[in-house]
């Protein structure tokens, strides 16, 4: 019984972190100021 | 006290080996995405190509012919199409712009690019246009998925406005990368004229002398299957001024040039793709199988302990008290 409890909670675990993972990713940012570049960069 | 470290390495085994399977399959399709405020320029080129000449309507030849790609993330666009449609949403707005040898305009091409972030499916709102025109895309355009199959896909192109299979041609070694070898072949179609054009030109004024445009290429991509970002692209692109009225006349030769990538670009995407790379491949390989071995490992760990647990506490025949009536067998 007490096994099993222990599985349990390494499972619950587990799912927690995953979840969370997803959960705190980063999205988004703003657009970027540079423009639609209408000129040949120089070869650095 | 064995006993109870053999429960919290079981704990932590059936952690370990359940979170691999859940990196894998439940967390990389949810994290792996395109950020929204994506901005890379990349500039192609075709040496010893041949542009028309508009002022006197004769072909010629070029040392260099440049074209700059612009694709810029446009996050406010994409949080108004992810609201509408309920998916994680990516927006690009592109410009391919054609330069002549002295830097002057040839050709520009704006165009909104909407898909998934994470699936790359295309995905259909307003604003979707190529130069103007609104367009109803199929397949990839620019960037192939995350985890990109030997197989071939719906390649969308810009010019016809429209999606053809591009064709997985084999793996080959990309300055120490394998990569995909994907190619597709737009035979001559005719297609619509740019909107802005050097001179002046209006596709109203080319149409009055009688012209017409019709294009043809063959588009080729060396794509890193773990982001699924080509590393290299090349084009042997063909664009000829028809006459409308006279099919048996000769045609004006607009655009012919084998175009390549320009070294520094390939040098940039290939260092953004290498870093981009590990953290797919942390996701979908490193993490899962350290996890699934450690929990492999905790877990034998936890039933040898619990064995010898149960051993010690287990009193042996020579310890038990005499007297004791012998087990019956059979």
């Amino acid at each position: 019984m007490r096994a099993l409890i222990a599985a349990a909670i390494g499972l619950a675990a587990a799912f927690a972190l995953a979840w969370l993972m997803v959960l705190l990713a980063p999205s988004g940012g703003t657009t970027s100021p540079e423009p639609l570049v209408t000129t040949v960069p120089a070869h650095p | 006290m064995r006993r109870k470290s053999s429960l919290v390495l079981l704990a932590l085994a059936v952690f370990l080996t359940a979170l691999a399977p859940l990196l894998r399959w439940y967390a990389f399709p949810r994290l792996a995405r395109i950020p929204q405020d994506e901005y890379q320029t990349a500039v192609l080129e075709a040496d010893d190509a041949t542009l028309l000449d508009y002022t006197t309507l004769k072909p010629r030849r070029h040392v260099k012919v440049s074209i700059v790609q612009t694709l810029k993330g446009n996050v406010e666009e994409a949080r108004k199409v992810g609201k509408e449609t309920g998916r994680d949403v990516v927006v690009w707005d592109c410009l391919s712009y054609v330069a002549g040898p002295e830097g002057g305009m040839v050709s520009q091409i704006p165009e909104r690019y909407i898909f998934d972030a994470h699936t790359q499916e295309p995905v259909h709102a307003d604003g979707e246009h190529v130069d103007g025109d609104p367009v109803r895309r199929r397949g990839v355009e620019f960037k192939f998925p995350f985890l990109t199959e030997k197989r071939d896909y719906y390649y969308f192109d810009a010019q016809t406005r429209t999606s053809a299979p591009i064709h997985y041609r084999g793996t080959v070694r990309f300055r120490g990368l394998d990569v995909y070898y994907f190619e597709q072949t737009i035979p001559w179609t005719k297609v619509a004229l740019p909107k802005k054009m050097p001179l002046g030109a209006t596709p109203e004024t080319v149409r009055q002398v009688g012209l017409e445009r019709w294009y043809s290429t063959v588009r080729m991509f060396w794509v890193d299957p773990v982001t699924g970002a080509p590393v290299n692209g090349e084009e042997k692109h063909k664009e000829e001024m028809r006459w409308v009225e006279e099919p048996g006349k000769k045609p004006l030769v607009a655009f012919d040039g084998h175009v390549r990538m320009r070294e520094d670009s390939i040098d940039h995407t290939m260092a953004l793709v290498k870093s981009n790379r590990i953290l797919v491949l942390i996701l979908i390989s490193y993490l899962p199988w350290t996890c699934a071995g450690l929990g492999a490992a905790l877990l034998a760990l936890s039933l040898v302990l619990e064995a010898r647990a149960r051993r010690a506490e287990d009193p042996g025949p020579a310890d038990r008290p005499t007297g004791a009536p012998e087990p019956a067998t059979a």
